[in-house]
């Protein structure tokens, strides 16, 4: 939600649909794409390709950029299971304004809250 | 200064490593429901269920519930603890309110929970930062002594989440603070609030690893070497990757 908040204030159009790995650009982001490869290689078991991720995003946004990328990883990677283990919902408000992106990308099916 | 990741081959920002340091040395002393050395536990546990062949066989099952077995364990926490600890490590994704319940039934108290619950993740955005860094595990901290303060928030309460929680208007003087104050409580804030102490911990790491409540919605400027649309990419492409709504 807040990824299209930051598009719309600053007047950028992100694709969404970055977030499900399906686009094979930057979708609008700068070095969208070697952020999504990071992300999905530091969840992943591949080694090799994780260090290819690593160097190459550490070329583009140099080792301060680094140290950020791997700390939000690192932080969602522990929301995401707070959340899940404590079976919260989405808040209302934000669960109106993402309601349309969350179900042109499928998102919906992850909702831990339905689960009984 | 903090000497935390003095010796990385990778600059890591003086406000961050503190950060960790904090988390680091809170792990090993008492909390709320476990003393040092179960905290400690908690915390090896977290890393060895990566190496669990039943957690690996649930994961690649169609359901978790039907495969049958015993976790590969370290052997110091009771086999309760091992399955919130492996589950929550491994297979978040499929936790559900049912395995929840049975939980508790079998002995677990919500707040004892909420802690191993804390810790995981403590020990979980401190490792997954230095794998995608490259660097080596940090060692664990020793366990200090000490009793947990068994600490019970007064006003906690059945809300949305499976755990009671606090609602801010609930929140007496010894939880004051635990909250940003100016907007709406998130309810990832809410969700952990039956042990205070373990919010104000996380809160600290995520405010110098993401952004405070009040930066993330500030677009005005940056306040990281990546920009808000690179973080909040990352954000939504990890919580995808985990399977995670919210």
């Amino acid at each position: 939600m807040l990824l299209r908040a930051s598009g719309l204030t600053q007047n950028r159009a992100y694709d969404l649909n970055s977030v499900t790995g399906a686009v094979p650009d930057n979708g609008g982001v700068p070095h969208g794409r070697l952020l999504v490869q990071f992300a999905e290689a530091v969840l992943g078991e591949d080694e090799e390709a994780l260090a290819g991720a690593r160097a190459a995003l550490r070329t583009a946004i140099g080792p301060a950029g680094l140290v950020d990328a791997a700390g939000i990883v690192g932080l969602f990677n522990a929301i995401d299971r707070i959340a899940d283990a404590t079976g919260i919902p989405l808040e209302a408000e934000k669960a109106a304004a993402s309601a349309d992106f969350r179900a042109a990308l499928g998102l919906d099916r992850f909702d831990v809250a339905a689960r009984r | 200064m903090s000497e935390f990741y003095a010796s990385a081959p990778i600059e890591i920002r003086e406000d961050l490593a503190a950060a960790h340091a904090r988390a680091w040395d809170r792990i090993g002393r008492a909390g709320s429901w476990w003393d040092g050395g179960q905290r400690v536990a908690i915390a090896a546990e977290t890393r060895h269920a990566l190496s669990c062949a039943l957690c690996r066989r649930r994961k690649e099952a169609l359901s978790p519930g039907p495969i049958e077995g015993k976790h590969d364990s370290l052997g110091a926490l009771p086999d309760t603890v091992v399955e919130v600890i492996h589950r929550v490590r491994t297979d978040p994704a499929r936790l559900s309110k049912r395995w929840f319940r049975g939980v508790i039934v079998a002995g677990f108290s919500e707040e004892q929970y909420v802690e191993t619950v804390s810790i995981v993740a403590h020990v979980v955005v401190i490792d997954t930062m230095a794998r995608g860094l490259g660097l080596d595990l940090l060692p664990l901290p020793l366990p200090e002594r000490g009793k947990p303060s068994q600490y019970r928030p007064r006003g906690a309460k059945p809300g949305v989440a499976w755990v009671r929680w606090l609602e801010p208007v609930d929140l007496t003087e010894q939880e004051a603070g635990i909250y940003p104050a100016g907007r709406p409580t998130a309810n990832i804030m809410k969700a952990m609030s039956l042990v205070p102490d373990e919010v104000k911990s996380f809160f600290d790491i995520v405010s110098h690893q993401y952004q405070g409540p009040l930066e993330m919605r500030d677009f005005s400027r940056e306040y990281r070497a990546i920009s808000h649309a690179q973080i909040e990419l990352l954000a939504a492409r990890v919580s995808v990757l985990n399977q995670c709504l919210y």
